[in-house]
Formats: structure tokens, sequence, C-alpha cells
């Protein structure tokens, strides 16, 4: 058994020309058949609202719509009709600010260009084997932020469900059936 | 401390600390997974469509002029800059093409543009302020970069190449070192 790409359809959205090129060239040696391209935000989100692509693959920085932008029309305007698209955001900047600026925005995946065919299909098969849960609160809305789970996390404790490390061993001693 | 006693250092009463936000979570049907089946790519697609990006026969040339073109023009703005534009801005007139260089570099068989372009990003990602000698030193970034181009080194450059980096490297250190 191996995986079947031919039914998946997949966005592109780059605005070059010879990197789009590359991106369509791999995924069809993946073996997708359906590929859907857009040189820009705007031009992407109107193509994801007619054809409801599987997956997008997008680049960040493009005019006059851009990745980060795309990101949260995807999300969250009312016309989108898949809020929870795996969305993997490709660009060159690997700064840890940017990253966390693209996260916070409600991306699932992000990959810095220069990659290899091994970093994008190591995203695609995170995205088909270990969905993340989304997250609705306050201001974001997203694929849960939290990839790790710390039990002994000793900093701010920032949803209502966090628990300290001390709650964390009380409530797994009294699951285990002993006496905290 | 117990699950009453919040007073400790996991309290949420900090001054500096934002009210704990409700969560919902979301679990959304994984939909690709049903598309794809399991098992994974074979190590053969992955291999052929390794080599299919690592042989594109795509110049970059033309790209890679255009991307020096809109750094030059980005360190004549920052040369000149008019009294409504911010430091952040002027900075990224040139951090934006710097990254486009990164990006695609190496993608096309130029790693020595993606080596020189990520260590003139670093720089620009600390300095706060482009003044007069920090656009010097991404002039010196363009000169070189244009000069890889003009001389078609394609791969690492060999030793010429590890020079040409380290002395880049040595004048963004010189200007750390005067200047923070």
């Amino acid at each position: 058994m191996a995986y079947n790409f031919k039914n998946l359809s997949v966005l592109i959205v780059e605005d070059s020309r010879p990197m789009m090129d590359l991106v369509i060239a791999i995924l069809q040696t993946f073996g997708v058949e359906k590929v859907i391209t857009a040189e820009n935000g705007s031009e992407a989100f109107k193509k994801f609202c007619t054809q409801k692509p599987d997956l997008i693959i997008a680049d960040w920085m493009m005019r006059p719509m851009d990745g980060i932008q795309l990101v949260q029309q995807v999300r969250g305007h009312p016309d989108s009709p898949n809020k929870y698209v795996p969305y993997i955001l490709m660009t060159g900047f690997s700064e840890k600010h940017r990253v966390l600026k693209a996260r916070d925005k409600g991306i699932t995946e992000f990959m810095v260009k220069p990659f290899s065919v091994r970093d994008l299909y190591k995203r695609m098969e995170t995205i088909i084997e270990r969905p993340r849960q989304f997250v609705r609160s306050g201001d974001f809305f997203g694929p849960d932020r939290r990839r790790k789970k710390d039990e002994w996390f000793n900093g701010q404790l920032k949803r209502e469900t966090d628990v300290t490390p001390e709650d964390y061993m009380i409530v797994n001693t009294q699951k285990r059936g002993a006496k905290p | 401390m117990t699950m009453q006693d919040k007073s400790g250092p996991y309290s949420d009463r900090h001054f500096n600390h934002t009210p704990r936000r409700n969560a919902e979570f979301i679990t959304p049907p994984n939909l690709i997974k049903g598309k794809v089946g399991s098992g994974g790519l074979s190590e053969e697609i992955l291999n052929k469509a390794q080599a299919l990006l690592e042989s594109s026969a795509v110049d970059f040339l033309p790209l890679a002029e255009i991307y020096l073109g809109n750094l030059q023009n980005g360190i004549e703005v920052s040369q000149t800059p008019t009294d409504n534009v911010s430091h952040e801005y002027l900075i990224s007139t040139m951090i934006y093409p710097g990254m486009q260089l990164k990006a695609n570099g190496r993608m096309f068989h130029y790693p020595l543009i993606t080596t020189m372009a990520d260590k003139m990003i670093q720089f620009l990602e600390v300095i706060e302020t482009p003044n007069e000698k920090a656009v010097e030193i991404v002039i010196a970034f363009h000169g070189t970069i244009k000069m890889v181009i003009q001389a078609r080194i394609q791969g690492d450059g060999g030793a010429k190449g590890r020079s040409l980096v380290k002395a880049l490297e040595g004048a963004c250190h010189r200007y750390f070192e005067k200047y923070n």
C-alpha cells in the first residue's frame, strides 16, 4: 500500500513562474493530478471558493494579496468553503519572529525556501498522518499552535484548560486511583 | 502549592499576564487521509522528484537580475530617505529582494547566492537603523552577488566562494563591533 494522490487537489499560489513550475512538477511526480494555480492571494481566494482544493501551498510575498492575508481569508472569510483546509506557507524567511507571525495567522505548516522534495513531502505527510486540532480562542482561529505537550511547563498559563505541573500530577495520580 | 493556591509562580494574576482565555477545540474531519489512504510514498518516487528538482533547466539569471534590480532600488531609497518613511520600511525595501535571492538561488543551482543572501538577511534583521555604514554593507552584498551571477558561479563556488562569504561576514562583524 502507498499513498494515492490521484484524487487530491492542490492549489499552488506563487508569483514566480519558475518556482511555480518546480512545485507543480514535484506534485505531479507524487501523483497529484489536479493542480490549481494562482499568482497572488486574491486570485487564489477566488479559485479556492470555486474549486475547493484539499490543500493550499502558498508563497508569502505576493501582491496585491500575500500568503498571510490569504490564510486569514481562508480561515475567517464568510465565503470560505473550508476554514480547516491545510495550508503550507513557503518563504525565504526563517527568522523566529516571522515564523511566529505566520503561525499566529493560522497556517498549518511553514516551509523555508530553498527546500528539498523531502521537506515538502514531510509536511504533507504530517498533515495526512498527524492533523492538528483547531483552536478558537479570543482573536485566534487556526491549527493548535502547541505542537508539544510539556508536562513540566512553568511559564504563563494562557488557556482556562491549562494546568500547572502540580495540578497535572494530582489529576494523573487520581486517574490511576491512588491518593495524591 | 495546591490547585486552590494560585499565588505562586504559575499565577495568572501577575500584572504582566493576560487573562486566561477560553479555548474551544475542534477536530475537523481528515478529508485528505480519506482520499489518499495509507503507506506513504516510496523512496523511488521521492528520489525521482528530487532528481527532477536538481536537473531543472530554468535559467535563474533573468530572475536574479530582477531581484538584484529591486535590491538596488532599496539601496537607493535607503540612501536618500524622505522624512515620512520609517526605518522598518527602508530595511524592508532591501530585505524582501534579499529574501527572494536566498529562496531561489539554491533551487536553481546557485547555492552560493543563497548563502550570501542569507547572511545579508541576518544582518538586516538585526540592525535597527539603515544608516550610511549599514547601507554600505548591503552594497557590498549586492556587488558580490552580482559578480557571482555575471561569472555564472554555480555550486558553492569552492575556495573562492568561501573566501567571498568570509569577507562579507567580516564586514558584518566589524559593523556590529563598531555600532552595537
